[in-house]
């Protein structure tokens, strides 16, 4: 076992140094070639931290005080800023975390222990994270230097600076590193709110009176969360623990429920998911990064790592039912939604919302599904975000029904965002095992089941929709490939490749590593025979030559595409009034005659159920039931 | 053997018909004549047509809907004509707008004559069409049919008549 | 090496199997309307007819889609026989559904568009049945496997009665039999002509017709698994389910898709939500 502090170091250091240097780099060349070493650095201390293995970092006397120093440092920059934009709400609840950081050191020092837990470690949920961050991370940094060239092109007067900009992205990727590796609260907390800081500035990255409104949202609801690690920490330093392992071993219910309600302002529960839609406005890769693929899932993450200490308790019931609640009401929402970004927030919300569930189901098998989702939805999401940008950048709407043509004028772009959607309902891919096995897990209880079903049906509604919507297609006899500026292009390729290939790696994988780690989290914990029943049933299930038909279908579809022929192309049927015919080298028209013989274009637009989902009313009503909920949680534990 | 006659699927077009033709094809779908006997089926789709049934005489605009309509059709297919106006224009012949029969538009497999013919009639045009749809997936050339004769010969339209008598004059 | 055969049989049975049904249905519905009607074996000429004629298409998107509508359909055929997760059935049988859907959304036809959407809603009102159908074969039998519902000692038509009857009618939508026939019908409808299917042509649509033999086949099995414990009353189930569709089929004039989504959240979903609290308590 490895106790240096060498790795932590060079996972949290790497990217701040470096994206200090960027910071400082005088031209945009030097900057973008800093950028890149960035990511390629990180990707590398990622590596190393997977193979290297296990590690505990005890904790001493210089540590703790750094975490301490470190902790205050970034609390006050948040009082600084809730100053400067003048936000009283934001400063009162800093001035509270302050002090609640405080009164914890005095309870840490009257008790008279401190700096016995690790600081930091690297276990194998940590490593899956660490390498989330630092390989996913790194990919879409680099997407973002030619996303921001073009970017430019229509930005806001009041932007910030480019170099801030990849300082906060790079940077972030250390600080998330950090979170992820904590141990000790006062660590967790400092690092929790860096990457809050982050977030806030990168929402206001843009400039308009809607990103600073929507980032002082953003910081407003992170702050909330903040007090309540920061009570936490309080929490468990009367119950005698100052690290995640130490409430674990105590099994102290209170902490865990207030870490429960920052975990659910970070990963944009309800009712705090408003922060979520809003960050929207930031440029696309941030979104990519920070509010899909990486920073919110720290809440969920911080769920499960706590989760298994808490077996059987109603607690844990609670969470659940958030979570599923959250799932459920977000897919909802995004049935109702046209805008792309939107859709995608909620259902990275509603995705973060399963994690949760599955958390609070804590058995095994939810847990080895809840790791699942966490891995595969990272990637995916990470790779539709980056495709949206690029989308949105050339179509300049961010509407889907704008999407309808986007197969001729962005075809790889296109294919390798319909590669995203499907991987996430599909077989072979990811998710599709993961809902299954989260459903499987959910039947111990109704309401959650219940609540699970219905977000699965919806989600495949959405997707089905946006599918369908982006590639009606006309036909083309040639496509054109689409000018990308290359990190582009090639992010978006080994993103791509990335999901593929994990997608077909699915179940490998879970035998080899998902399942085994999910039982080792569950070892000393008892667990209701049935889940495990579950869990052996869900192994003899997976096998490789179901999926067989899905390559005999792709083999058949390569020889029917070879043997396409465009003789056999002809115009849809419209009553046979079309006008126009296939044209050299162009494209089909689709239009017909109609009235007195004027030309008119065959449209049908997608179901949006607005009459049914209000997004306004559901919002309000459902914000409200989930705050119950909330509510209920610390009135199992006997707080209130 | 035949792959393709047992079942025909016919589409109907009503180019410009009096709907007298179409009442009786109608009538043949009935149980009282159960076309889909043979596996007829009546589809309302050009895509998966075998038959296109088409009624009534071709005039200026709806020619190129009848085009589009046989176009539209997978090979191998056939067509049948019901009813005089498709082989001539029948009562509408020397109007204005006619342009005459459906084959001034599209070959034709087989017409059926009579205004309007008889459903059995019919049924034994889609008979005889079944044999010709055989021929055709064997890639065998088809004959084309000998067009009803005609016993009524319509007088010249007067704007004809006029531009007759004029380059007479000239 | 036994379950290689088994599986192999199933997949040379179902299409068969189901195309048998389907020519019975046309005859059956024949009958009932005063006519002669196609002979029993008329689906399998129909398909015979479809490969032999051009592959006309409208884009390459569409034709890939077709492909895996069947591919999909196979693997629920495989699971299925293989005693295998029922939910994973489901999942296959919905992405079945999924791949038609998107086939149909793939050309600028607003009759497939039409038909594709209204697929959706189909979709949207019977998954959840489909949902509580497997939730109460796990309650019934403390497991998800297909292959326990054999071995189980209790039929399930015993144990979930109401949840039978909301499935019957989730089958009627699945099969297009009126009054939910609203995506795509047998008949020549005005408003959508064909529906989902109409810009499918030639093989392709043998490809789908194909398809739907399979759905079928797999549906009445899973009737039958109802009385699984003898298999020569859950045929009898099976064929009683058979005829009464028909007979619902020709009975109802087809209704709105609102209606049919309206209709399927209430009555049968309470009656199967309400066997299903009944099992769990």
């Amino acid at each position: 076992m490895n106790t240096t502090l060498s790795v932590p170091l060079l996972l949290v250091a790497c990217p701040l140094v470096f994206g200090t240097c960027v910071y400082f780099a005088k031209t945009a060349t030097v900057r973008n070639a800093l950028v890149a070493c960035a990511a390629v650095a990180t990707m590398a201390a990622g590596v190393i931290a997977a193979i290297s293995g296990p590690l505990v970092v005890p904790g001493n006397g210089a540590l703790a005080l750094a975490a301490l120093a470190a902790e205050a440092a970034a609390i006050i920059t948040v009082i600084v800023v809730a100053i400067r934009i003048r936000s009283w709400s934001i400063g009162a609840l800093g001035a509270l975390q302050l002090a609640l950081s405080g009164i914890g050191c005095m309870i840490e020092r009257g008790q008279g222990f401190h700096a016995e837990a690790p600081a930091f470690v690297l276990d194998s949920l940590s490593t899956i994270l660490v390498l989330v961050v630092s390989l996913v991370g790194p990919v879409i940094v680099l997407y973002a230097i030619g996303y921001m060239n073009k970017h430019h092109e229509h930005a806001h007067p009041g932007e910030g600076s480019d170099r801030r900009f990849f300082l906060l992205m790079v940077g972030f990727l250390g600080v998330m590193n950090g979170l992820v590796l904590a141990n000790s609260l006062r660590w967790l907390g400092a690092f929790w709110e860096a990457t809050t800081l982050c977030s806030f500035f990168l929402i206001g990255h843009t400039g308009t009176a809607e990103a600073k409104a929507n980032a002082k949202r953003a910081l407003l609801l992170n702050s909330v969360g903040g007090v309540a690690l920061a009570g936490a920490a309080v929490g468990a330093a009367r119950a005698g623990a100052d690290s995640l392992s130490g409430i674990m071993a105590v099994k102290a219910l209170a902490p865990m429920a207030l870490l429960c309600v920052a975990a659910f302002t970070k990963s944009a529960q309800m009712p705090f998911q408003s922060w979520l839609l809003g960050a929207m406005v930031a440029p696309t890769p941030v979104s990519a990064l920070l509010h899909s693929a990486t920073m919110v899932k720290a809440g969920s993450y911080l769920v499960l790592r706590l989760a298994p200490a808490f077996s059987g308790q109603k607690l844990m019931f609670l969470v659940a039912i958030a979570g599923a609640f959250t799932f459920a009401v977000a897919s909802t929402l995004a049935v109702g939604q046209s805008n792309a970004k939107k859709v995608l927030a909620y259902s990275t919300i509603s995705n973060l919302g399963l994690i949760v569930a599955c958390a609070g189901i804590n058995t095994p098998l939810a847990y080895a599904a809840a790791l699942m989702i966490l891995s595969f939805h990272a990637v995916s999401k990470g790779l539709l975000f980056i495709c949206i940008g690029t989308i949105e950048q050339f179509i300049r709407s961010r509407d889907i029904e704008d999407m309808g043509s986007i197969m001729f004028q962005l075809p790889v772009t296109t294919v390798i965002a319909l590669t995203g959607m499907l991987s996430m309902l599909l077989p072979p891919f990811g998710m599709l095992l993961s809902k299954w096995m989260a459903i499987e897990a959910a039947i111990a209880s109704p309401l959650i089941l219940v609540l699970v079903i219905a977000g699965s049906a919806l989600t495949v509604l959405f997707w089905a929709k946006w599918i369908g919507r982006i590639q009606t297609v006309s036909y083309h006899p040639a496509y054109r490939r689409e000018q990308l500026p290359p990190t582009m292009l090639v992010t978006e390729i080994v993103l791509a490749a990335a999901v593929v290939i994990l997608g077909v790696a699915a179940i490998p994988l879970y035998h080899r590593f998902i399942e085994p780690l999910a039982l080792s989290a569950y070892a000393g914990v008892e667990v209701p025979e049935a889940s495990l029943a579950l869990l052996r049933a869900v192994k003899s299930s997976m096998v490789w030559p179901v999926f067989l038909f899905i390559g005999l279908a792709a083999a058949a579809i390569v020889i029917a595409l070879m043997r396409f022929n465009e003789k056999h192309v002809r115009l849809p049927f419209l009553c046979g009034e079309n006008c126009g015919e296939l044209r050299e080298g162009g494209t089909l028209s689709y239009s017909f005659r109609g009235m007195k013989d004027a030309r008119d274009t065959a449209w049908s637009a997608t179901l949006y159920f607005r009459s049914i989902i209000h997004e306004g009313a559901i919002t309000r009503w459902c914000s409200l039931l989930a705050l119950l909920i909330l509510i209920a949680m610390f009135g199992e534990i006997g707080v209130i | 053997m035949n792959l393709v006659s047992n079942s025909p699927w016919i589409v109907h077009y009503n180019c410009n018909s009096c709907n007298g033709c179409d009442i009786e094809f109608v009538a043949c779908l009935s149980p009282l004549y159960d076309v889909e006997r043979f596996g007829a089926l009546h589809v309302g789709n050009p895509k998966h047509a075998d038959m296109l049934v088409v009624t009534g005489s071709v005039n200026h605009r709806n020619a190129r809907v009848l085009r589009n309509v046989y176009e539209q059709m997978p090979s191998p297919k056939v067509v049948l004509a019901m009813g005089v106006c498709t082989s001539s224009g029948g009562v509408f012949a020397g109007c204005y707008n006619i342009l005459g029969g459906i084959d001034t538009v599209i070959p034709v497999d087989v017409f059926v004559p009579g205004c309007p013919p008889r459903p059995e009639a019919m049924i034994d045009g889609v008979v005889k069409a079944l044999a010709v749809l055989e021929d055709k997936r064997r890639g065998a050339e088809t004959a084309t049919p000998a067009k009803p004769a005609l016993t009524f010969f319509p007088p010249a339209p007067p704007a004809q008549e006029a531009a007759r008598q004029e380059a007479a004059h000239a | 090496m036994k379950e290689f055969i088994t599986v192999i049989a199933a997949l040379v049975a179902a299409p068969v199997l189901g195309g048998l049904l389907a020519g019975i249905d046309r005859k059956l519905t024949a009958r009932l309307q005063g006519r002669v009607g196609p002979p029993v074996l008329q689906p399998f000429y129909d398909v015979v007819k479809l490969l032999h004629k051009e592959p006309l298409a409208v884009n390459r998107v569409q034709v890939s889609y077709v492909f895996l509508h069947l591919a999909f359909m196979l693997i629920v055929i495989v699971l299925l026989v293989t005693g295998r997760d029922l939910l994973m059935v489901l999942f296959a049988h919905a992405f079945s559904t999924i791949a038609l859907i998107l086939a149909g959304m793939s050309v600028r036809s607003p009759y497939s568009r039409i038909g594709s959407q209204r697929k959706i809603m189909q979709m949207l009102a019977y998954e959840p049945i489909l949902v509580l159908l497997v939730v109460g074969v796990y309650l019934s039998t403390v497991n998800f496997l297909a292959a326990t519902v054999v071995t189980t000692p209790r039929p399930l038509l015993l144990t979930m009665p109401l949840v039978f009857l909301a499935f019957l009618m989730a089958v009627a939508i699945k099969l297009e039999k009126s009054p939910f026939d609203v995506a795509s019908s047998h008949h020549a409808h005005q408003e959508l002509v064909k529906g989902i299917t109409i810009e499918i042509a030639g093989p392709y649509l043998a490809l789908v017709e194909i398809t739907r033999f399979c759905e079928q086949a797999a549906l009445f099995a899973v009737i039958a698994m109802f009385w699984a414990q003898n298999l020569f009353v859950g045929a009898l189930l099976a064929i009683a389910a058979f005829v009464a569709l028909i007979l619902v089929d020709n009975c109802f004039a087809r209704l709105t898709t609102f209606w049919m989504v309206r209709y399927m959240w209430t009555v049968p979903m309470l009656m199967a939500l309400s066997n299903i609290i009944w099992l769990y308590a």
